[in-house]
This record gives structure tokens, sequence and C-alpha cells, in this order.
């Protein structure tokens, strides 16, 4: 069965960006969607389960830790892999959002060698 | 404290990873920094905050053209194809947001912690910006692919508080 795939970043542009790198890296997803929020991501969750969300940290509204803790409560969610993708790279901050529920973390520049190493094995 | 050539460092080592792996341009630093980006009269100044030990502000100032030829790499598009001015801003603050990123893993350990802004950008004319009299600045003025003009500076200095 194919795989379905979240990108959640309040950047338009980054979304798109993200969406070519994860084409680049040679994954293949059957859905795609978009979420410009964390709020606007939960409203889509609930809706139904995706089998990998890529989530930035730093937006507005709720933020993608915020995100994190409050899809794991969503019974939609329990299968779902997390991993966050942002420009913050301190190391408490990779453990804590690690230990609230995702699932891998991938920092920004990246490239598709990158998202091919994070989601492969997730998606296994 | 880290020292100023060592920030300069930084800043260009940052930008040069950013613009190689998310836009696949090359990136060259030339001699005269006290000039913007003079190819066109608007620029986009795309700028990102940030406060800990040492506050301050990194901004990223280029033409229209140059903008929208940074947004069209990073999307994959031809540069040629009309871009809307939002897609051109958003690029930009992604770009300012990626740098700050990359600078901040370089440089947080002299530092210590350091809580970074979203980034804005806006578009005119002869945009400056400041930090107040006993702020430290750094300018960096690059080209890109030998063609376009792309100023970088980093406004900076010890937290008030």
């Amino acid at each position: 069965m194919g795989k379905s795939l979240m990108i959640v970043d309040d950047s338009a542009t980054m979304r798109k960006i993200i969406m070519r790198t994860v084409r680049m890296s040679g994954l293949e997803f059957d859905r795609t969607e978009e979420a410009g929020s964390g709020v606007e991501a939960l409203q889509k969750l609930q809706g139904g389960p995706v089998d990998v969300i890529l989530c930035d940290i730093n937006m507005p509204e709720m933020n993608g830790t915020e995100l994190v803790k409050k899809a794991r409560e969503l019974p939609t969610c329990s299968n779902t892999k997390i991993v966050m993708v942002s420009t913050e790279s301190a190391q408490d901050l990779i453990d804590q959002v690690m230990h609230d529920g995702a699932d891998g973390y991938i920092t920004k520049p990246f490239t598709p060698e990158k998202f091919q190493e994070k989601l492969t094995p997730l998606l296994n | 404290m880290i020292t100023t050539m060592s920030l300069r460092d930084s800043l260009l080592d940052s930008a040069k990873e950013v613009f190689e792996t998310m836009a696949f341009m090359a990136l060259e630093e030339v001699a005269d920094e006290q000039e913007g980006p003079g190819l066109e009269n608007e620029t986009l100044l795309g700028t990102i905050t940030f406060k800990g030990d040492l506050e301050g502000c990194l901004a990223i100032c280029c033409g229209c053209r140059c903008a929208r030829t940074i947004g069209a790499n990073m999307l994959g598009a031809d540069p040629d194809e009309p871009m809307s001015d939002n897609d051109m801003s958003d690029a930009i603050g992604e770009v300012a947001n990626m740098v700050m990123g990359a600078l901040k893993a370089r440089i947080q350990e002299e530092v210590g912690t350091m809580e970074v802004s979203i980034p804005s950008v806006v578009r005119g004319r002869e945009l400056r910006n400041s930090l107040g009299e006993r702020a430290s600045k750094i300018s960096v003025m690059v080209n890109l692919e030998e063609e376009h003009s792309v100023q970088f500076s980093l406004l900076y200095r010890e937290s008030q508080a």
C-alpha cells in the first residue's frame, strides 16, 4: 500500500523546496499534503492518518514541538512517523523534541541524501 | 567573547553552505564591502533577529532580479518564469532563516544560548537596518554566479539584560 506524507511549514516556499527535495531523494509517496501551521496540520490529522510528517519547529500560532505533543495524543497518529525539519541545531532542543515524540530530525540546509538517510529506515 | 573576524568568517561560511546546498549557486566574496547591491534600485531586505548573551540582527539584501533567481533556483523553476512577490519574499526570508541557523550552529558554543525570531522581509529603496550606537557591524558583499550582488550583514552587541 502506498505511503502518505504531510509537510508542515509556515513558509509556502519551504514546503515546495522540501517537496522537491523529497522527490530528488528518490522516495515515493502516493499522497502528499501540506499545512501552513501546526493548527492546520492538527485539523487535517484529525480527519485521517498520514504515514510521515515533515515538520518545521519555528512557526507562528503553534510551533512544531507543540504540534508533536498534540499529534501524539491523536488516535490517528499512533503509527505516524514525525521528522522535524528545522534550522535549530542545539542538541538539547533536538533531545527534547525527540523525547516529546518526534522520530527524527533534519537540519536546514539539507540535501536529498539527508532525507533518504533519515526517512528510509522509518518507511520500512 | 567571539571575535569580529571569527564572526565574519562564520557568516561567510554559513552563507556559502546555504547557497551551495539549497540554491545550487556558487558564492564568492567581493572586496568592496561599503556599497550595497547596486545592480537595481529596488531591493529586498530579509532580516532575522536573535537574543541571548549576544543580541542583534542578521540581514540579507539583494535586488529583485537576484531574489527571483535565488527563489527559482531553490524551487527548481525557470528564472525567466514569472514569480509572485510573495514567493520572492518568502525565498529571501528562508535564506535569512537558514543562514542564521547555520551561523548559530557555528558560534553557539562560544556565545551560548541564542533565541532566534521568525524572518521578515521588506521591499523598497535604500533599505538599512540599525541596532543603535553600541552595536558592532559586520558586512560581507558577495557575488552569486558572478552575476548578482548580495550583501549580508550582522549587527550585534552584548546583551544589556
